[in-house]
């Protein structure tokens, strides 16, 4: 009683054990997968929730000593590499932080918030993947529950991303007994949180993008597209091929963060539009009907944009080993962008080594045709593009001024 | 009455035979030289003289890789070995939960896992490649001459041991051989083979499972190798420790691994256990004659059931392909009856064996070619190819290009204008020759390459060297065993009139099913033919991993070494004709020169005819100043086979030295490392990783990377409006 009295005024919501407890909790999140996608959620997500960024810890890239060191004989029957390797990164996070965590955040993804949304039959993940987390967890838990051993709480909620009406339920159901005080409308408000920070950093790194278009298309220089899942860019599952090509003096965009403006789009998709191919610059109905797939839909959308920008004179592909999903966009990827004669080279089958010697003979190889033949290129595509690129300052002067004396003359 | 188990495996035969009591009344074991069922008809009579085992009386149950065709003959009911060993353990080791058996040419698991009723069984076996088996292991001792009695009792522990492939047989053979060149001792390379083959089996048959205790060590091989046991101890060891496997009160490590004195029999005697609960009727033995039939006849007739095709159908087919492919020749010296002079292009294909140069005149008339043997050291090997293409008559150089593996290291040195990669390099030679080629198929010694063209670039390109299956080198160990040059290949292999067909895929493999198809009675000739008819399958599919060939085009070019052989050359033409109807094939006629070939075109292409080449001179190579170290300092560190390198330090104008370095250069002199085998021991030290690291820097500030800005910044904090 003593103590009601001895309050002060100015505390008036009270004291919150739950929110002091929040910010103590270490949280994990394996990196992997379509967390690649969707890491600014998360931790937009958590730190509306009161978990401090620094407190929610994610493992490493992967590559073969995690793999050797925290993933031994946990490995499951999945030739699936990027879902494999989930082994290493659950065992980083259980025996490899130095300030153990509490809880594994796991999250299957089931459907994704693409930037395609709406203009596609769906934005569902590949299913492998979305139960990835399911068939990683057994390696710790079929002989003995390393998880509770360690005292870590597993939570991996089914979280359907492109349908943000029901994702709060979602992970308000799977957090509840974990996040100390967790309500409802907060989880709700925290979902929210979570989008806009995606959204965010999302819009920052387009407008990146835009920056090295820019920069291309006033110097006239060539850049590279990289069409490829998300997780590609982890260094241990697309073994940072891209990066021997950048070394070689060329930008390089991924297709995920290609800049989205109207004025870009207008540029780039309009004739297809006045011509009644498609209905708006999302739209990828004239090469990929079956549009399901979050992750293959943007790589289609990506190559229909690596074939009419001029100054990408170059498209990578990099797939894993016997990706199912990936294997039926092989030639319409291909054929998009060779009939535009953009240079289009496509790095299969990756698996767990990196193939390092005949990486370098590739890049080198890939690098000397781009040296040879991104000027014609550059050529051959301008001259099929509409004018008035909006990537290049003088244009909106040169089409106001041509307007102008238009206007004058008549 | 008796109960007969008998394993007929991929290079043994093993039996046991089983009173009412229980007792075993007789076994034995022997290798069967690939006579398979000799041996097993061998054993049936001595069992039937000497344990008194009589037909329509006693049961006989058959495992093993061999049981398939000799069981129906004897009235044998087969049984699957792991299926086999899984009863026999059950029954004399309740207390195992996990068992390795090795075997000539497959390995298998066995984890049994404790359930409510019983014990549930996980078995995994891999028998497609030679990594991680016996022969892997016999194939090296063999070639290394250590007698089958000393290998047993070689140790594993105590022992330096060194990187030997662990994937394949033909490759550790390899690397076990350059490893005896630089002087490591014959125990430590045996050591290191017992090292791959326990990694091997733990990496791809574990899948998941703890091997927990108590174990049990089956086979041949994990019997009668002392140092095989002892790699298994070791890593368990770490592996129980790892996983904090406590072992019980006063027990060793040692304790809790068995390899019983019948570790060789435990499949015949689970065939046994097995046989015990079959029904009435079933198993019953029929006597030895049939198998003493197919002996004598049945597998003769087999042969000339199978025969039916040959490489060559009738003297019209080999009369069409040879007037199609003319056998491509390599030539040395100056094209006949061309004169050189005026200004030239020269292509250098530096390999790691070979050097090698074209002389191209301006309207690419091949005027002249060099050829040395590289003696190790770059600066020689480039002194004297440049000695030979003066001798050769060569004044005026308009273009120099190089490729192959020393293209870096020399580009400077020589004064090259281009350094072209080798894909680009075969590509722009083959489109020489065949200006809309698709897909180049370039079989060497050691490695196939397939690369695959788009648009006149090459698109795709597959390199296999992990593997040997597909590539000349077991072609050329086949033809010496059979005492037939190289050359004289084809002209055998064409007078076949039939061939057995051989499975596609492990080389070690292919070399035990020759034996086999030699002991049906296939000849030499007709064993050479059918090698050379599954090449083809090797290189695309097995290798190359292209099951539908017709998806990367129809017009295809052969070269690399393995090329010269037409033998091959005619079942590449059968195969992909029969894939690509359309096909067009062709044989590039400079095969061994297509590298410098293409270089010399690039040169010629990238020559403006204003600015003059960067070459130095004939004179200045040949007097290029050098001085080499070979010291601690300049051993290799990057992996622990640690290349015994040499630093060859050139003085050269403009040359920017290396301050940083261990062994320090100054300005006005060049380094060029050699002795190294493989690409990154070029990089001298983490001294020089951290200066070409600065420069990569750099270069990606200028040249950013959406990518590596979303590694960097996308799961530190949360984004925030600026």
């Amino acid at each position: 009683m003593a103590k009601w009295f001895a309050r002060k005024p100015s505390a008036a919501p009270g004291p919150r054990p739950d929110l002091e407890a929040r910010a103590k909790l270490r949280i994990g999140i394996p990196k992997l997968l379509n967390v690649w996608t969707t890491h600014q959620f998360w931790l937009g997500f958590f730190g509306a929730l009161g978990v401090p960024n620094n407190r929610v810890v994610f493992s490493g890239d992967t590559s073969e000593e995690q793999a050797r060191e925290f993933g031994r004989g946990r490995g499951t029957v999945d030739c699936c590499y990027p879902v494999k390797c989930g082994a290493g990164h659950y065992g980083e996070l259980v025996f490899g932080q130095k300030r153990k965590i509490d809880i594994l955040f796991s999250p299957m993804i089931y459907s994704l918030s693409s930037f395609l949304q709406g203009h596609v039959a769906d934005s569902l993940a590949c299913p492998r993947v979305m139960a990835g987390p399911e068939n990683i967890k057994a390696g710790f838990l079929k002989e003995r529950d390393v998880f509770a051993e360690n005292g870590i709480r597993y939570v991996s909620p089914l979280v359907s991303l492109a349908e943000p009406a029901i994702v709060p339920k979602q992970l308000y159901e799977a957090l509840k007994d974990v996040i100390p005080g967790l309500s409802y409308k907060e989880t709700r408000a925290a979902v929210d949180e979570g989008y806009r920070t995606l959204k965010g950093f999302n819009t920052e790194m387009r407008a990146r993008s835009r920056e090295i278009l820019e920069w291309c298309a006033r110097e006239n220089r060539p850049c590279v597209m990289v069409l490829a899942r998300p997780y590609h860019m982890d260094a241990g599952i697309g073994h940072e091929i891209e990066v021997d090509l950048q070394a070689y003096g060329y930008p390089i965009l991924w297709m995920q963060y290609f800049p989205i403006d109207d004025d870009l789009m207008q540029w780039i998709f309009g004739p297809d539009m006045a011509a009644g191919h498609i209905k708006s610059p999302f739209d990828i109905d004239d090469v990929w009907p079956s549009s399901y797939s979050a992750n293959t839909n943007e790589i289609l959308w990506g190559a229909k944009v690596a074939a009419r920008v001029p100054w990408i004179t170059c498209a990578i592909r990099l797939t894993s080993y016997e990706c199912g999903m990936d294997q039926p966009t092989f030639t319409p990827v291909q054929q998009i962008i060779e009939r535009s004669h953009t240079l289009f080279f496509s790095f299969q089958e990756l698996d767990s080594t990196k193939p390092a010697g005949s990486v370098k003979i590739r890049v080198e190889t890939i690098s000397f045709y781009m040296q040879q033949s991104s000027e014609r290129i550059i050529e051959q595509k301008q001259a099929v593009t509409p004018p008035g690129c909006p990537l290049l300052p003088q244009a909106e002067s040169k089409l106001a001024t041509a307007k102008a004396e238009l206007a004058a003359s008549a | 009455m008796n109960i007969v188990g008998m394993d007929v495996g991929s290079t043994t035969v093993k039996a046991v035979a089983v009173d009412d009591k229980g007792e075993v009344v007789w076994r034995d074991y022997q290798r069967h030289n690939t006579k398979q069922a000799e041996k097993v008809h061998e054993f049936l009579l001595r069992m039937e003289a000497e344990c008194g085992l009589t037909r329509e009386r006693d049961l006989i149950f058959f495992t093993g890789s061999g049981a398939g065709l000799t069981a129906p003959m004897v009235g044998a009911k087969t049984i699957q070995e792991v299926v086999a060993v899984a009863a026999a353990v059950e029954k004399f080791h309740p207390e195992v939960h996990f068992v390795s058996e090795i075997g000539g040419e497959d390995m298998k698991t066995i984890f049994f896992v404790d359930s409510g009723s019983g014990k549930a069984k996980q078995v995994y076996m891999q028998s497609a490649c030679s990594g991680g088996t016996g022969t892997f292991i016999e194939k090296t001792a063999r070639k290394l001459q250590i007698p089958a009695d000393q290998l047993a009792i070689m140790p594993y522990e105590g022992m330096s041991l060194h990187k030997v492939s662990s994937k394949c047989g033909i490759f550790a053979e390899a690397d076990s051989n350059s490893l005896l060149k630089s002087g490591v001792p014959v125990e430590e390379i045996i050591a290191s083979l017992f090292e791959a083959v326990v990694y091997q089996n733990l990496a791809t048959l574990t899948k998941g499972n703890t091997p927990a205790p108590q174990v049990l060590l089956l086979g041949g091989p994990n019997m009668f190798f002392k140092g095989l046991q002892e790699a298994w101890r070791h890593h368990l060891k770490n592996v129980w420790a790892d996983r904090g496997i406590e072992l019980p009160e006063g027990a060793d490590v040692a304790d809790m691994i068995l390899v019983p004195d019948e570790a060789l029999y435990y499949a015949a005697l689970g065939c046994v256990e097995i046989g015990k609960g079959e029904a009435d009727g079933v198993g019953v033995y029929l006597g030895p004659d049939r198998v003493k039939w197919w002996v004598d006849e049945g597998q003769h007739l087999e042969k000339a059931k199978e025969g039916g095709k040959a490489l060559v159908n009738g003297t019209g087919d080999l009369e069409s392909f040879a007037s199609a492919y003319a056998a491509p020749k390599s030539c040395n010296g100056v094209a006949e009856g061309r004169k050189i002079d005026g200004p030239v292009y020269i292509g250098c294909d530096f390999g790691s064996t070979t050097a090698k140069a074209v002389v191209l005149s301006p309207d690419r008339e091949m005027l002249y070619t060099a050829y040395v043997q590289s003696k190790g050291n770059p600066i020689e090997d480039a002194k004297a190819l440049f000695r030979d293409i003066r001798a050769g008559g060569v004044k005026h150089v308009a273009g120099l290009a190089l490729t192959g593996y020393g293209k870096d290291l020399l580009q400077d040195i020589i004064g090259a204008d281009l350094g072209v990669v080798e894909t680009v390099a075969h590509a722009r030679s083959a489109m020489e020759i065949f200006p809309d080629a698709d897909v180049i198929c370039d079989v060497g010694g050691t490695d196939v390459k397939i690369m695959i063209l788009r648009q006149g670039t090459v698109a795709d390109f597959r390199l296999n060297s992990q593997c040997s299956s597909g590539n000349g080198a077991f072609l050329q160990g086949v033809a010496e065993r059979y005492d037939v040059k190289l050359e004289e290949y084809a002209e055998k292999a064409f007078e076949a009139k039939a061939m057995p067909s051989l499975a596609m895929g492990c080389g070690v493999f292919l070399q035990s099913d020759i034996v086999n198809q030699q002991r049906k009675g296939w000849s030499a000739e007709e064993i050479m033919a059918s090698l050379a008819a599954v090449l083809p399958l090797n290189v695309w599919i097995y290798a190359g991993q292209l099951q539908n060939l017709r998806s990367v085009g129809r017009r295809f070019v052969l070269q690399g070494g393995t090329h010269r052989n037409m033998a091959v050359v005619k079942a590449q033409v059968d195969f992909i004709k029969n894939k690509v109807p359309d096909a067009e094939i062709v044989i590039h006629p400079h095969s061994g020169e297509a590298g410098a070939i293409g270089a010399a075109l690039c040169a010629m292409e990238a020559a403006d005819g204003v600015a003059p080449s960067g070459f130095r001179g004939f004179d200045v190579i040949e007097h290029l100043n050098y001085r080499s170290t070979t010291s601690e300092d300049t051993i290799c560190k990057w992996c622990p086979v640690n290349c015994k390198r040499a630093f060859i330090d050139v003085e050269l104008e403009g040359a920017k030295g290396r301050s940083w370095s261990k062994i320090p250069l100054e300005e006005g002199w060049e380094r060029v490392i050699s002795g190294n085998s493989c690409p990154k021991g070029l990089v001298e030290d983490v001294n020089e990783m951290k200066a070409v690291k600065a420069e990569m820097e750099e270069q990606r500030r200028v040249y950013p990377n959406i990518g590596e800005m979303v590694r960097e910044k996308a799961f530190r904090r949360a984004w925030a409006p600026t």
